[in-house]
């Protein structure tokens, strides 16, 4: 009877639990690998939601590419997931794709295309699509267009299982894909005979705040995706020079003339390769707090001459980042000199970047320095600290700017740190208030990277402003602070997705100072700051003296100073006025109305006047009306009137050379 | 050799001798780019003369601080800079075409040419050079258009390969043949005017036909002198360029201004010394033949006047 009973009651249990078992599948066995073999570091580093086997074989001579890819997934999001998108970026690289219609909208950096050429083509083509478990899906894939309604995009495609995979569960994906790699339009495909592989395979969606984050390939976004750990294979033929994320396991020669080269990634996500029959390596090694990391310089042939220029400059950017942020963990870095002329230069990887330079390079122009500095920058505000590229671009990109500018002067002086040629300089901050002057007022910083203006508000606001109103905030709550400030962001948000708050509080939280009235309107509006020294006046106090003679130190002067906020952007400021006896008076100003008055009544005249003497905001849209002096300085005007002159002559010579 | 170098000293030393006429035009040039750059001068001064922040132009070249001047709204529009400028290099290549048969007649001369005399040359062969300037145009449009076209498929076709440097390269040929070319056709139309000046030749094909003659049978002669004339430009070119930069300080306005105007007045100088080269070659092979038929003349006629 016991047994009875008891077995009814088994039976009564099976047939609850039956449908619910139905509903959610049952886990996969191997969860995802804690290898540490990529980093310095005994225990993985990021929380790891996947894991990437995949076994890729490259076809030269058609740029293309047969692979198969096993996907574990883990279910971290605290609920039964059933749908899941998939990035499939390649797509975008065809005519009506949005990519490309938001390119020819564009029509500034983009393809500007005026007839379509196929070697332009790019495709990412699920073969087969099964899940583990569950069985075939390549059918039931469906294109989803998540961000506008193209139906012709092709860039995210998404699966629904019929058994949900439970909270903490484990799914496995197997897919098998097709790549046709483009002529080299953005970041990824070939050229000449090198290629770059980015954004090459099918890649799970991020679940972020609740949802799934997996937004089309837009003209002016990049990428988001899970921490991780990535095997991949890729077999090229034998004469190729072959780089990668991650380290290199393994390098086997096939009888069919190709080889096999394995990588190995921890803690990364994404995964980028190049081959080139070209490449020349130049090894080196940088000593970082958390152990060696190995340099892997790929250059061209003609600039083997400036392998040393990359290497030092990559090793004084770890050095400072290290110092400064917090360490580079990983043990390699790969520095790729893509093939010249081809559009994957200065492009971020994990552990994998591009550079950019040209066998013609004087070492004042710092172009290369600039590339390889900013990228690596990268693997700090995207590698690690991995926000959305498209959400939250100016978390990166900006950030990254920033940051840039703060290693680049550093090491190269605050004027000279873009170039210093021939009597020519430009300094980082100048350059990011020219990309940000023209387009102030169109966007806010903080703000979907597809919905900016165009391309170049988006340059505009991600980049230069973003740099600039960091830099501006650094004098405001002090070097030091904002220092410890990144820091601390850096330690406590690397391998998480953070976000927009995450990075104001913390600059709050750490300088202990309430910002909001700032980030409001520099990084939440469209405010645009201008100051201006409106107008000044001395005049003697007996200007109604007949014979008055006006002598310098004698005669007393009524001054009036105007100082006007031309822009909405109200920020409180300093202002400098020098008198002709070398007086100097400060005046602090709130900003808060449209204009103030300064009176004195001095035994000398105002000789100038200057808002913001100590140059601590860098984004004024222009700085030209920051000051006036009483009596003209014409040297700049003739200086620069000289040059045109200069130019002007040789023009017309030039043509009476030729022509008479 | 000895030759062209005859020609280019025998061109030095009429162009030596006839400083004046370098002189006047270098001052016509730098007049009319004065004119030309009063509107960048006006633009820049609104914005310059009373701003500190003018000083990183002054105290070096900011080059950000530049192209941020360029993009202020209040500086206008570039090409409302550049416009003028280009008028009056235009005006400086009319006045050049307008006064070159009275330096031409100069460089022929064996003493200093009066005024009037200068004119009226100038006056006669307005209409003249003016065609020869349209046959020029022609003949130098189509040859620069064709070797154009052809090194630029050259170099498209070398930026096919691997090899970085060959498209530069190919360009760089291209560039130098493109200028011998052009300097052959210079030489010949520089010998065909001196023809229609020297010889008072109203119909002007004739001229062209026998400066193409001449040139096509002393090529390599005066090519060579033209070529030796034109390296002495550049690298005057570049040693203005250099001594710009290793002496004068940025801050220096008339320092740039002495350096740029030397290195303006000698480049000047090669072009007339080209001519004055054209006209040394002239007097001495092209007007000879003319003296020694006209002798004959009338040797030949006298038989039949009678």
């Amino acid at each position: 009877m016991a047994v009875r009973l008891s077995l009814v009651v088994w039976l009564l249990a099976v047939s609850l639990a039956v449908p619910a078992l139905a509903q959610t599948a049952s886990p996969v066995s191997p969860a995802i690998s804690a290898t540490t073999s990529a980093i310095n570091s005994a225990t993985p580093l990021s929380v790891r939601v996947v894991a990437y086997d995949m076994d890729a074989k490259y076809n030269a001579k058609a740029h293309s590419l047969d692979a198969s890819e096993t996907l574990t997934y883990h279910n971290l999001t605290g609920q039964a997931l059933d749908t899941f998108p998939f990035h499939l970026y390649l797509n975008a690289f065809q005519p009506t794709s949005t990519w490309i219609r938001e390119g020819e909208r564009e029509g500034t950096r983009g393809p500007g295309f005026e007839k379509w050429d196929n070697k332009s083509y790019g495709a990412e083509e699920i073969r087969s699509f099964e899940v583990v478990g569950q069985g075939d899906f390549t059918s039931q894939l469906q294109y989803i267009q998540p961000d506008d309604d193209n139906k012709d995009d092709r860039t995210v495609v998404q699966v629904h299982l019929p058994k949900p995979i439970p909270p903490d569960g484990y799914v496995q994906f197997k897919i098998k894909f097709h790549d046709q790699f483009p002529e080299t339009l953005a970041r990824t495909g070939w050229n000449r005979d090198f290629v770059l592989g980015g954004q090459w395979f099918p890649k799970v969606g991020v679940w972020w705040h609740g949802a799934w984050n997996c937004h089309q390939f837009h003209f002016d976004t990049e990428f988001f995706a899970d921490f991780g750990v990535y095997d991949v294979k890729l077999t090229v033929p034998q004469y190729e020079v072959v780089g990668a994320s991650g380290i290199e396991v393994s390098s086997v020669n096939n009888p069919d003339g190709t080889k096999t080269v394995a990588f190995h990634g921890d803690d990364i996500h994404d995964f980028a390769w190049t081959a080139s029959p070209h490449y020349l390596i130049y090894n080196d090694t940088f000593q970082g707090s958390m152990g060696p990391v190995k340099l892997r310089i790929m250059m061209q042939p003609a600039h083997w001459n400036q392998a040393e220029r990359h290497a030092r400059i990559t090793k004084e950017t770890m050095d400072h980042f290290d110092r400064w942020y917090g360490p580079y963990p990983y043990k390699t870095l790969t520095i790729v000199d893509p093939d010249p002329g081809s559009e994957a230069y200065g492009m971020e990887y994990p552990t994998f970047i591009t550079s950019g330079t040209s066998w013609f390079m004087p070492k004042g122009l710092l172009l290369p320095e600039l590339i390889v500095e900013h990228e690596f920058g990268h693997q700090y505000w995207y590698g690690m600290v991995a926000t959305s590229e498209f959400e939250d671009a100016w978390m990166d990109e900006g950030i990254n700017q920033y940051t840039e500018a703060k290693v680049m002067d550093s090491i190269f002086g605050p004027s000279t740190s873009n170039a210093n040629l021939w009597g020519v300089t430009a300094g980082e901050s100048d350059v990011d208030r020219l990309g940000y002057e023209g387009v102030a007022d169109l966007d806010p910083i903080a703000k979907n990277g597809w919905q900016y203006a165009d391309s170049d508000s988006y340059g505009g606001a991600t980049y230069n402003k973003t740099a600039l109103v960091l830099l501006t905030l650094e004098n405001l709550i002090g070097e030091d602070a904002m220092r410890q400030a990144m820091h601390t962001y850096f330690l406590r948000y690397r391998f998480t997705h953070p976000t927009k708050e995450d990075f104001l509080k913390t600059i709050e939280e750490v300088s202990g100072k309430d910002l909001g009235w700032y980030f409001n309107q520099a990084i939440y509006g469209t405010q645009v700051l201008d100051y201006e020294v409106l107008k000044i006046s001395s005049v003697p106090v007996d200007w109604y003296e007949e014979n008055l003679n006006e002598t310098k130190g004698e005669t007393e002067y009524i001054s009036n100073v105007w100082i006007h906020r031309k822009g909405e952007f109200v920020m409180p400021v300093e202002v400098e006025i020098k008198f002709d006896n070398r007086e100097k008076v400060r005046e602090h100003w709130d900003g808060q109305d449209r204009w103030v008055r300064y009176a004195y009544q001095k035994r000398a005249r105002i000789e100038s006047v200057e808002v913001d003497p100590d140059h601590k905001i860098y984004f004024d849209r222009n700085t030209f009306n920051n000051s006036q002096t009483a009596e003209a300085n014409r040297g700049p005007a003739r200086k620069l009137t000289n040059y045109w002159t200069c130019i002007g002559q040789f023009v017309a010579q030039f043509l009476a050379w030729w022509l008479v | 050799m000895n030759e062209n170098r005859n020609l280019v000293s025998a061109g030095a030393e009429i162009a030596s001798g006839n400083k004046r006429y370098v002189v006047w035009f270098f001052l016509l040039n730098l007049m009319f780019a004065h004119f030309g750059a009063t509107a960048f001068n006006d633009q820049a001064r609104g914005i310059l003369d009373h701003s500190l922040y003018a000083d990183k132009l002054l105290h070096g070249f900011d080059a950000a601080v530049f192209l941020e001047l360029l993009a202020r709204p209040e500086f206008g529009t570039l090409p409302s800079a550049i416009h003028p400028a280009m008028m009056f290099a235009v005006v400086f290549f009319l006045v050049s075409l307008l006064f070159m048969p009275g330096v031409l007649l100069g460089y022929a001369s064996d003493h200093r040419l009066p005024r009037d005399e200068f004119y009226r040359t100038c006056g006669r062969n307005v209409w003249r050079f003016l065609r020869l300037f349209l046959f020029f145009t022609i003949i130098a449009g189509i040859v620069a258009g064709i070797l154009f076209g052809f090194f630029n498929a050259l170099a498209t076709a070398a930026d096919k390969t691997s090899y970085e440097r060959l498209p530069f390269f190919m360009q760089f040929v291209g560039a130098v043949i493109i200028f011998l070319v052009l300097t052959v056709i210079r030489v010949w139309f520089d010998l065909a005017q001196a023809d229609v000046v020297l010889r008072d030749r109203p119909a002007v094909h004739k001229s062209v036909a026998a400066g193409f003659r001449k040139t096509r049978r002393n090529l390599g002669r005066l090519l060579g002198s033209y070529v030796v004339i034109a390296i002495v430009a550049l690298a005057v070119l570049v040693a203005g360029i250099l001594l710009w930069h290793a002496i004068v300080p940025p801050s220096s306005v008339l320092g740039a201004f002495i350096v740029g105007q030397a290195t303006l007045l000698l480049l000047l100088a090669t072009r007339f010394w080209q001519r004055a080269t054209a006209v040394a070659f002239y007097v001495k092979e092209m007007a000879r033949p003319l003296v020694d038929e006209a002798q004959p003349v009338p040797a030949f006629v006298a038989p039949v006047v009678p």
